[in-house]
């Protein structure tokens, strides 16, 4: 589903997010992408979500080439793939229910199966019985779990995640990331950028750990 | 669990061959022209009715930047309807441009009312009257106040004349028309005055100049206007602009609700602008009606045509979305990802 192949990525001003760095994700995998500040996560899921483009080497991402993707065909690519961010980025102008609606409309689904949707993907991180309240009202936890049912609501088939738990109590971070792991169950491919190395060891998943934006371990965290 | 995570990556599998259909074949079927026509109209009545609503929940903002629009289209449309109206004076004024034509003193009344049948057939002639001597003595002793004195003369010492009528306006025209008069038998003199026609077509054209570069001047202002109340659009709503670029949003799809905002600051701009002209120009009329029955004129100011009208509101609605695409894709690169 992800093949990296010697992907380098240098900033203009001449920082250097990742050096050379090769793995591959099966489709249906749960992963963890460690390594301390700086390490090149975020470089990383930018990388997949072509915010920026590898200055060296191949990305695939089901198939297709991000090196050379298209303009055109970002909007689309983008569409396959859903992203929870530290900051959920959610929109204080409107309800749950439409902060969730957003993908689909850009789809330009008709209302009722938006409904639908939008109703099940609230439904799996049980939310489904604020859908007609503002974020505000909702603690962190809660608009965390909002910004995943945005990420999930189109059905992906990757899901990133970059620090997702980083504002939230320890208690917190575990809710969210069974709901990560329920998300995985039902097929779609979960990568998951964070430096919360204790929480990532309870969970037995596939881990790769970045240092200064080299690959410095690949293999079930422990 | 982890039971699930490792399946073989067939080729099959793969999404991305052709990636705009895969993941949305996960979800009801938007392919085929019907469904993207009807998914293209639903996000363009949104569009629409969301920057409607967003317009209307700020309704001074709004009020006044359709204002601002309003006096810079009316202003020079204004000053180009009175310019017309003015124009139009002026052919009621050509009349007043005539050449008188005076024959030499042997020419007789016979040969007077032939020149004169004459010059009327002309093309560039609208009416040509002869004023035989006795006539002219006769207007002269009345005009003069001289009557008796005059009566004393041995002879009549004015000249038969013809005056002529032009049927054009054209100052080149009429020169070379008086020309050709000029040298017809028999014609000891024409005069032609010129002065006023000159004066007017003068201050025509200077209007015209002026109104075009006050048009130019305002059109620019107006995009400024729209622009700069587009740009604050998207800066308020930078977070969801970001947001929409992340889940698969288009540009076309991001610009749509600024474009829409810009059409419709341009027609509400347009639609005030037609109701300031035809309400000022409704007030104006009333004093110039005034001013004209004062000279004897019927004139009054002609309203807003139809037609002016709509295209003052094509023209708005045009500079709206402009303005707003200028704004839109100026910005838009800057502030989010590609
Ligand atoms: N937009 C950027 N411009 C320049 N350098 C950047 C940018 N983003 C990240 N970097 C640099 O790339 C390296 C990796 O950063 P990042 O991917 O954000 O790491 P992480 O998410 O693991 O903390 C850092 O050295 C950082 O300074
Ligand atoms: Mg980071």
């Amino acid at each position: 589903m992800i093949r990296f192949e010697q992907v380098a990525k240098r900033y203009p001003n001449g920082h250097v997010g990742l050096h050379e760095l090769s793995f591959r994700v099966r489709r249906g995998e749960f992963l963890f992408v460690t390594g301390h500040s700086g390490a090149g996560k975020s470089t990383m899921l930018r990388l997949l979500l072509a915010m920026e483009r590898p200055s060296a080497g191949k990305l695939l991402l089901a198939g297709q080439d991000l090196a050379t993707i298209t303009n055109s065909q970002i909007p689309f690519l983008r569409r396959q793939i859903g992203v929870v961010f530290q900051n959920h980025q959610l929109l204080f102008d409107r309800s749950v229910f439409a902060n969730v609606a957003l993908p689909l409309q850009i789809l330009g689904l008709p209302q009722d199966e938006i409904n639908q949707r939008v109703s099940l993907a609230l439904e799996r991180v049980s939310l489904k019985d604020k859908a007609l309240q503002a974020p505000t009202d909702l603690s962190t936890g809660q608009q965390q779990r909002v910004g995943i049912a945005r990420a999930i609501v189109h059905q992906p088939a990757l899901l990133l995640a970059d620090e997702p738990t980083g504002n939230l109590d320890p208690r917190l971070a575990a809710e969210i990331m069974s709901v990560f792991e329920d998300i995985n169950q039902l097929g779609t491919t979960v990568l998951i950028a964070s430096h919360d190395l204790a929480l990532i060891a309870r969970m037995r998943h596939r881990m790769l750990t970045l240092q200064r934006g080299r690959l410095i371990g690949d293999g079930e965290a422990v | 669990m982890s039971s699930a995570r490792v399946t073989p990556d067939q080729p099959g599998e793969r999404v991305g061959a052709t990636t705009k259909n895969q993941v949305q074949a996960t979800l009801s079927d938007t392919r085929g022209f019907r469904n993207q026509l009807r998914a293209w109209l639903e996000n363009h009545r949104a569009s629409c009715v969301d920057s409607t609503s967003r317009l209307v929940r700020q309704p001074l903002g709004s009020f006044f930047t359709c204002l601002v629009m309003a006096v810079a289209l009316s202003l020079p449309m204004g000053l180009a309807l009175l310019l017309e109206n003015v124009s139009q004076l002026g052919g009621s004024w050509q009349r007043a441009a005539q050449i008188s034509l005076f024959l030499e003193l042997d020419a007789g009344d016979t040969y007077g009312e032939l020149l004169r049948d004459k010059i009327a057939e002309h093309e560039h002639v609208a009416e040509a009257q002869w004023i035989s001597r006795e006539q002219a003595l006769t207007e002269f002793q009345e005009q003069s106040g001289l009557g008796e004195a005059l009566r004393e003369l041995p002879d009549n010492p004015l000249p038969g004349s013809i005056l002529v009528t032009p049927e054009v306006i054209d100052k080149d025209a009429l020169v070379a028309l008086l020309d050709e008069l000029k040298n017809m038998p028999k014609v000891q003199q024409a005069q032609l005055d010129l002065m006023w026609i000159e004066r007017l077509a003068a201050i025509l054209q200077m209007g015209e100049q002026f109104i075009f570069g006050l048009s130019v001047l305002l059109i620019a202002a107006l995009l400024l206007v729209v622009g700069n109340t587009i740009r604050l659009h998207i800066e308020n709503r930078r977070t969801e602009i970001e947001v929409i670029k992340l889940v698969g949003g288009t540009d076309g799809y991001v610009r749509r609700p600024f474009l829409y905002m810009g059409v419709l600051y341009g027609l509400v701009g347009g639609v005030m602008a037609w109701l300031l002209l035809a309400y000022g120009l409704n007030w104006l009329n009333d004093s110039v009606v005034q001013l004209a029955q004062l000279y004897g004129s019927e004139f009054s100011l002609s309203g807003v045509p139809i037609e002016d009208g709509f295209s003052l509101l094509l023209g708005a609605v045009l500079l709206g979305y402009i303005g707003a695409w200028l704004a839109v894709a100026r910005h838009l690169r800057e502030l989010s990802p590609r």
